[in-house]
């Protein structure tokens, strides 16, 4: 469904992405890991058209109409309301207004929705920016480190949420720095560093080729056994 | 035009909801009012209008350059821009939308203006006519300092003392003939003398408002071309 082919991007003397080459099947989420500067952003740009490659081939197979997009800026109107927000889309969409609402309780917010978006918290608002993105039901979503900076239960929310979406059919592309997600998550990965690709495939296979052994204790669920608090 | 919908109306919310906005849409407007009610009234020697065509050449100079100046910087620094285009909204569609507002809220003001200045029939049309032509070369000059500025800061910075001397000049040229000869060719000039005397020559001040609308209209279309929205 997605591809992209050889691509490469310079900004100035900095080649940042260099003969980038991979596939996303339909119905996937694919992650695309690397730590910050690797890359993974301006592979996003690319894929939406917001940034043109230098050299390369790439296509998402749906109209921009189709996506969903969620970047590290949210991009959201702080004086208006949540459920103004997602309205503003909804008429340009063409969809009826009830989506909104629909989308803000997928998210949790649906008691927040005449709440202003500057008065939001961080997580809220990155909550916010992904019902936003699913609103016209996209059959690709991009996410850009959808996870970043989150506690662990909206964090955990947030992966339960990709992964009904993926259930209702969307094709997921998402970035991300943590390795712990990329496996809870993702089908298959690209491990991205410095602009090349160097390692790609399911998460398992990855990890058994290489001899990786999972040694570091999963804090998420140690803080549930701390606090004993439901994170859902 | 569903898109353009969506944009007047998230405008027209964000502006209620924006004090220092709606602030600058009132302040003149009621500014007027008192100093006519106050001043000018009880005072047989000054004509009923005369704080009417003072205060609406300096809003149309100063109010709406200044706020479209700030949307669209804000809506680019914020990358909300960036959203509304990758949900399938065309840039005009945008500028369609802010500018409605824009015009919108400048008749509604046009209307206090001239209730207050107390003008009636034709004179009150061409009163209002003018300071919307004035609102939308306002309009489109703020639209270009909106999209070369790459903030809203530095928009700011450029739309305030453009418009003090855009809105100012008219004012200060009740004083000067060398400031009236020098700045006539600007639109704030223009709209003074044209809501001033409804007995002037309406063709050629009305001629130069409408070159200064073409040529902003163009100096938008260079800056949008080289810099675009997002």
């Amino acid at each position: 469904m997605i591809q992209m082919s050889n691509i490469t991007k310079r900004f100035g003397e900095q080649t940042v992405l260099s003969g980038v080459t991979f596939k996303v099947q339909e119905k996937e989420i694919f992650g695309m890991l690397g730590p910050s500067g690797a890359g993974k952003t301006t592979i996003i740009n690319i894929l939406t058209n917001q940034l043109s490659a230098d050299s390369g081939t790439h296509s998402i197979g749906v109209s921009p109409r189709e996506t969903g997009l969620m970047l590290d800026e949210d991009g959201l109107f702080v004086r208006l309301s949540c459920l103004e927000n997602l309205n503003i889309f909804a008429d340009i969409y063409g969809i009826s207004r009830r989506k909104s609402r629909e989308a803000l309780k997928s998210v949790g917010l649906e008691l927040a929705a005449k709440k202003a978006v500057g008065q939001l918290s961080k997580a809220m608002r990155q909550r916010l920016a992904l019902a936003r993105a699913i609103l016209n039901r996209p059959r690709v979503l991009f996410l850009d480190e959808p996870t970043g900076g989150l506690d662990p239960a909206t964090a955990r929310g947030i992966h339960k949420l990709i992964l009904g979406l993926r259930e209702r059919g969307s094709t997921i592309f998402l970035t991300t720095h943590n390795m712990d997600e990329a496996v809870r998550l993702c089908d298959r990965v690209v491990l991205l560093h410095m602009g090349v690709i160097v390692e790609q495939g399911a998460p398992a296979e990855i990890c058994k080729r290489h001899e990786a052994v999972k040694t570091v204790p999963d804090l998420e669920e140690v803080f549930i056994k701390m606090t004993g608090v439901e994170l859902e | 035009m569903r898109s353009v919908k969506a944009i007047f109306s998230k405008q027209l919310r964000d502006m209620f909801k924006n004090r220092t906005v709606l602030i600058q849409f009132v302040v003149f407007p009621l500014v007027a009012f008192a100093f006519t009610e106050i001043v000018a009234k009880p005072n047989g020697s000054i004509p009923d209008s005369m704080f009417v065509t003072m205060f609406a050449s300096i809003y149309a100079g100063v109010t709406v350059l200044t706020t479209t100046a700030g949307t669209i910087a804000e809506d680019r620094e914020r990358k909300s821009l960036r959203f509304l285009i990758m949900a399938g909204m065309k840039p005009y569609q945008y500028m369609l939308g802010v500018g409605g507002v824009m015009i919108a809220a400048s008749l509604l003001v046009a209307v206090v203006f001239g209730a207050t200045g107390g003008f009636h029939g034709v004179n009150f049309v061409r009163f209002v006519v003018v300071l919307v032509l004035g609102s939308v070369a306002s309009s489109l000059l703020g639209a270009t300092l909106g999209i070369v500025s790459k903030n809203q800061q530095a928009a700011a910075a450029m739309a305030m003392p453009l418009g003090m001397i855009l809105g100012f000049t008219p004012l200060l040229a009740m004083f000067s003939q060398t400031v009236k000869k020098l700045f006539c060719i600007f639109y704030t000039m223009q709209v003074d003398m044209l809501v001033s005397d409804f007995s002037a020559d309406f063709t050629t001040p009305a001629t130069v408002i409408i070159v200064n609308i073409a040529v902003f209209a163009a100096l938008f279309a260079f800056a949008y071309n080289k810099k675009g929205l997002s």
